[in-house]
């Protein structure tokens, strides 16, 4: 139920927009960023140095390889350790982590860079979350919107200071 | 175009042999990679289609060898510095052959900045590899964004994402550990090796002849990193006063790493 394409109809400034159904909720934010995409898909997948400029993330462990696991905090909850899958990784294009089990509880997040004619890469984050379980568990999963913001504005900073870097 | 090779391979051959030096920190293995840079690039001159200088053409040769040689060995840790420090002090040969040099060798000096040009060698190679040797291409050899991008053969986008995160590295290992800019880094090692090799020297008056710990108190860490690489470019690890001094250690240090690299 949660897999299936939800459309959220996304302005790229950065903003979260959280859309709540019964049994699902959708958080999703998207950026225009001013840098190659290289730039932005390896500040993305590097574990080793995500925590130094996304301010969201805690800590981090792992490898960010398709099939991989890894371990990491988020400033939504500091306390708990997220155990998340590698569902999927397309180089500059998009990239799926996954935990939980379907049909009871699942949170699948998507990022994905599109490029535009102006040379800037749209950047998306959508985290889908559900299951037959989600109504009880709802009112305990804290809103991600503000966190949301803060990782795609910690990006965009991160990637156009890069790109703007002397030569 | 032999002719021309040769001229250039002979103007860049100390900063060659230094940029290799600070990557593998082997003497015998930098001379070999020095060496065979020259062959290789003797060998494939044809190949040479002047898009890039003479100069970027033979630093990506030697660097494509360095790679090649390095790529399956461990990086070093972060806090290299303290372990091999413990294994120095619990060494008494090598403690003999430091003074020996100090007092026998015409490049025996001691000098605060020389030891912050091998600190830098030695931190740097905490760095993954790509990290490393853009960081060095570009900080003390001054190479363009686009030269490096040629020599280590990928994007001008990746060279700056390598720069960038190598530096922000870099700067946060000096600020946490170095007590020259930082009062409660816990690395005081230049400094204890001046009281030991300069024991007429007062320590806090030589660390105030080094721009980058006159200028701490500013608290700019970018600033404070360009000085420390202002630094390392002036100083030739083959021939400043304490080339022997510090090659010596230098390769204390690897010997040490290399077996803590083999346990770990």
């Amino acid at each position: 139920m949660i897999m299936t394409t939800t459309s959220i109809s996304m302005a790229q400034d950065g903003r979260a927009q959280t859309n709540k159904k019964t049994f699902s909720r959708q958080t999703a934010v998207s950026t225009n960023i001013a840098a190659d995409a290289s730039i932005i898909w390896t500040l993305l997948t590097n574990g080793a140095d995500i925590s130094r400029w996304n301010s969201t993330i805690v800590s981090f462990e792992g490898d960010i390889v398709q099939g991989e696991k890894i371990k990491l905090k988020s400033i939504v909850d500091p306390s708990r350790v997220f155990t998340i899958k590698v569902k999927s990784v397309k180089a500059e294009n998009e990239m799926v982590w996954a935990d939980g089990t379907a049909p009871f509880f699942r949170g699948v997040r998507t990022f994905s860079l599109k490029s535009n004619p102006d040379g800037t890469n749209t950047f998306s984050m959508i985290e889908k979350m559900g299951g037959l379980m989600y109504p009880m568990a709802a009112k305990h999963i804290p809103d991600f919107d503000d966190s949301f913001e803060q990782f795609a504005a910690d990006l965009k900073r991160e990637a156009e200071l890069i790109q703007n870097s002397k030569n | 175009m032999i002719d021309q090779l040769t001229k250039e391979f002979e103007d860049c051959r100390s900063h060659l042999r230094s940029y290799i030096l600070r990557m593998t920190t082997n003497v015998e293995e930098t001379d070999d990679i020095v060496q065979e840079t020259y062959l290789k690039a003797h060998a494939n001159i044809e190949s040479f289609k002047g898009d890039a200088s003479l100069r970027t053409w033979i630093f990506a040769i030697a660097s494509n060898l360095a790679r090649d040689h390095l790529r399956s060995k461990k990086r070093w840790p972060e806090n290299v510095t303290d372990i091999c420090r413990e294994a120095a002090l619990s060494n008494q040969q090598f403690l003999q052959e430091m003074g020996q040099i100090r007092m026998t060798s015409p490049q025996g000096n001691f000098e605060i900045k020389e030891h912050i040009a091998f600190c830098f060698t030695c931190i740097s190679k905490s760095l993954p590899l790509e990290q490393q040797l853009t960081l060095l291409l570009k900080e003390v050899y001054e190479f363009k964004v686009k030269e490096i991008a040629e020599i280590i053969d990928n994007t001008e986008a990746m060279v700056k994402y390598y720069l960038h995160i190598g530096r922000s590295k870099m700067i946060e290992i000096f600020d946490k550990r170095c007590s020259l800019i930082n009062k409660e880094g816990i690395c005081h090692q230049c400094t204890e090796l001046n009281g030991m090799f300069n024991p007429k020297q007062k320590a806090q008056e030589e660390v105030m002849k080094i721009e980058m710990a006159r200028e701490a108190e500013n608290g700019d860490k970018e600033h404070l990193f360009d000085l420390r690489t202002k630094i390392v470019q002036g100083i030739d690890p083959f021939q400043s006063d304490a080339s022997e001094l510090q090659l010596h250690h230098l390769q204390h240090n690897r010997k040490v790493m290399e077996e803590y690299l083999k346990k770990s």
